[in-house]
This record gives structure tokens, C-alpha cells and sequence, in this order.
């Protein structure tokens, strides 16, 4: 079997738009091991993430003629919608036990399929781009995206105070915008 | 506040939106910003497209089989409201949360509403250098049709028209729009035609044929096949 290429998944999310269920069925076959480890990456919780993960090919069914317009790649689009609602969930569980190991307690990661990834350049911006600050900094940018963790969260896995870590994250987005747009 | 610290606050305050670190008050009111700001919307999807490749780094895991079914049960047709209970009931066995039942809500109105075609059909160059898809729905008498591979030489447009079994000539279905879907109303008397006929996109003169046949190039033909 040809491997899937971003064409294919662009195509589907158009025939999507028509309502072709074939196409959402190649869709869900081509990119649910993706998104379904992002929703499993953010929840740790196998019964969660497939909750959710049906909430997001919903999603995608309802709203992939609106795809084109946010200028996405098709898998920027998949996985934003996949971490949002995700996320979503997260928040809507607590109250929650802190968890101050909850770093220690992730998956191994590795890199995917390369047609599921985004553009390597892309790739290698975001990450040059993180790589400008300070470690700790870098860390919790990718944290807050990759884990979908509050602001207090951070603050107790970086044991710094909430305010510093509210303080530290502004200057460090900043600070990757500036990178980003150079 | 001056406009400069707008932008400056504004800067942060998107890539925070962007990672949800907002609380939830803040959130919403970024929201109600958002609703009617457009390139609040588009400095939103900038930073969506810049973070995206970091999660390059989290392992695929393969969902269950049964969560295949599942999700692509949501989508069968034959779950039309008329016909039986409505989609949502099904949804609420074993799903939790009353936020589902509003996702699903929103679902199936376009689903089962107008936007349930029954035809669909490919319109593609030999080459595939050009792919048309063409969504048929009977019931509201129109097509959605939309290009998603190639492009209208410049200074053209595409026509669709419909040759109906057993006629001599096409006749003009409409001109579609150079960008996104066209919608596109089918004339009564053409519609019993429409399932067994063929379909062919033209190349015309901005606004379509002058003369009610196809002056340009046939650049793909089809029919409609059943969903």
C-alpha cells in the first residue's frame, strides 16, 4: 500500500466537506493512531482520550469545510482540534491531586510517521526557536503545549512561585514570537 | 492603556490563549474578542500552525477497533431523524457527558438536514492534475461541487454541465466559483436526470458559455454513483 502523503489527507478533509463517508473512514484509518496519542498524551487516561477522540473526528465531520480557512496544514488542523478538545476535558476534570511526578509519568516519545508530521523546516523553526531559551523556559513552553498544563501546574513542576511562572512564560512567548518572526 | 501596550500585552496573551493557559474568565472573554475580530483570528491560527510541529514528538498509539465502529457509525445515513429515533439517543448509551449530546446535536442537523446528498461523483483529468468533487442532493434539488486538485486556467471558468442518457446535447448545469464550493441549483425538469446522466466540466469565457454549449475544452466527465 502507497504510504499516505499530506495530498491524500487534504483531499479527504475536501470530500469530507461533501459528506463522503468513504473519505471519513480513510481519514479516521490514516490519522486516529495520531491523534488519539495526542489525546492520550494530554489525558493519560485511556477511557478519556477515546471519549474524546470521538468527539474530535465529530468534530471534523461537522466542521471540515471550515478547514481552509484557518490556512492550516491538513495535519495542523487535525491535531489542533484533537489537543483543544483534549484539553478541554483536562480542565473540566478537576478538582484533581496535584501531581508533582506527572513529568516522570510520560510516554516515551518518538517521532511518527513522516507523512503524519508536520514539515520538517516547520519542525526545526519552532524548535530552533525554543532552543534560544532558557532551558527550564523551553521546557515549560513545550510542557504547556504538549501536556495541556495550567499555569499552576507549571509553577509546581518548576517549583517557582505562580506569578513567576505566569511572568517567565509571557517573557518566553514574547521572546519566541520575536524569534518566530525574524 | 496606549495601543502600543495592546500589542504588546495582545502578543503574549494569543500564544497564551493558543496554549490554554488562560483561566476560564479570561478565556471567555478572549473568546467574545475573537468573535468579532478577525485578525485576532489569524494571529490565533499563526501560533495553532507555529506549535503544532512540537507535537511531532508524541508517540501515534493505535485506538481500539471498537472506537473505529463507533465513531463511523456517526456518520451512517441510514440514522436519518425521520426515520427512527433520533442520532442522539444512540449517542447517550454509554457516553457521558451532556457536552457530547451538543456536539452531536450540531452534528447531525447538517447531516441530516439538507446536507445528506445521496450522489457523489469525480470529475478528474486523465492526469488527475484536476479533480472536481460533486455532492448530489436530491431531496433540496442541488449540487455542492468544489475543485480540489488543480486550478481554472487564468482567466477562465469552469462549467458544469449535464448530458442527460440518451441526449444529443449538454445543457448548462452552472459556472463554478474560482475558489471554495459552489452550491448550485438544479433546474426541476433536469432533475430526473440527473442521477444517470453524465456530468462534464468545460473550459469558458469568464461567466460561463456565451452560446448554451460548451465552447472550451471538456476537461472531465462523470456520473453520479450512489453514496
Amino acid at each position: 500500500m502507497r504510504m499516505t502523503t499530506r495530498d491524500d489527507i487534504e483531499e479527504m478533509i475536501a470530500r469530507i466537506a461533501l459528506r463522503d463517508r468513504s473519505a471519513f473512514a480513510a481519514l479516521y484509518d490514516a490519522t486516529s493512531a495520531k491523534l488519539f496519542g495526542v489525546c492520550l498524551h494530554i489525558l493519560k487516561s485511556r477511557s478519556e482520550a477515546e471519549d474524546v477522540l470521538q468527539d474530535v473526528y465529530l468534530r471534523i465531520w461537522q466542521k471540515a469545510d471550515g478547514y481552509r480557512v484557518t490556512g492550516h496544514s491538513p495535519m495542523t488542523w487535525l491535531i489542533t482540534v484533537a489537543r483543544n478538545l483534549a484539553i478541554d476535558r483536562l480542565r473540566k476534570r478537576r478538582p484533581e491531586p496535584a501531581e508533582a511526578s506527572a513529568a516522570a509519568d510520560l510516554p516515551d516519545t518518538q517521532p511518527g510517521p513522516e507523512a503524519l508530521t508536520i514539515a520538517r523546516s516547520e519542525r526545526s523553526r519552532i524548535d530552533a526557536c525554543i532552543g534560544e531559551l532558557e532551558h527550564a523556559k523551553g521546557e515549560a513552553v513545550r510542557a504547556a503545549y504538549l501536556d495541556g498544563v495550567t499555569y499552576k501546574d507549571l509553577a509546581q513542576r518548576f517549583d517557582v512561585p505562580l506569578n513567576t511562572m505566569r511572568t517567565w512564560l509571557r517573557r518566553s512567548l514574547l521572546k519566541l514570537k520575536e524569534c518566530l518572526t525574524r | 492603556m496606549t495601543g502600543r501596550d495592546d500589542t504588546y500585552d495582545d502578543a503574549a496573551l494569543v500564544a497564551e490563549y493558543v496554549l490554554h493557559l488562560l483561566e476560564p474568565e479570561e478565556r471567555d472573554a478572549f473568546e467574545r474578542r475573537l468573535a468579532n475580530d478577525r485578525q485576532l483570528q489569524e494571529r490565533v491560527w499563526e501560533w495553532e500552525a507555529q506549535f503544532a510541529p512540537l507535537s511531532d514528538q508524541v508517540a501515534p498509539e493505535t485506538p481500539p477497533p471498537a472506537l473505529r465502529e463507533r465513531i463511523l457509525s456517526m456518520v451512517e445515513p441510514e440514522i436519518r431523524p425521520k426515520a427512527r429515533a433520533p442520532l442522539w439517543s444512540y449517542l447517550l448509551g454509554g457516553v457521558t457527558a451532556a457536552a457530547i449530546v451538543i456536539v452531536a446535536l450540531a452534528v447531525i442537523l447538517p447531516i441530516t438536514d439538507e446536507l445528506a446528498p445521496s450522489y457523489r461523483a469525480e470529475l478528474a483529468a486523465e492526469d488527475r492534475s484536476l479533480i472536481i468533487v460533486a455532492a448530489g442532493i436530491p431531496e433540496t434539488r442541488e449540487i455542492v461541487i468544489e475543485r480540489i486538485a488543480g486550478a481554472v486556467p487564468s482567466g477562465r471558468v469552469h462549467e458544469l454541465w449535464l448530458i442527460a442518457e440518451g441526449a444529443s446535447a449538454p445543457v448548462s448545469l452552472g459556472v463554478l466559483e474560482n475558489e471554495g464550493q459552489t452550491r448550485i441549483r438544479v433546474a426541476d425538469n433536469l432533475m430526473p436526470a440527473l442521477r444517470d446522466g453524465t456530468l462534464a466540466i468545460s473550459d469558458e469565457p469568464p461567466g460561463g458559455s456565451p452560446t448554451g454549449a460548451p465552447t472550451g475544452t471538456v476537461v472531465a466527465t462523470a456520473q453520479f454513483s450512489d453514496i
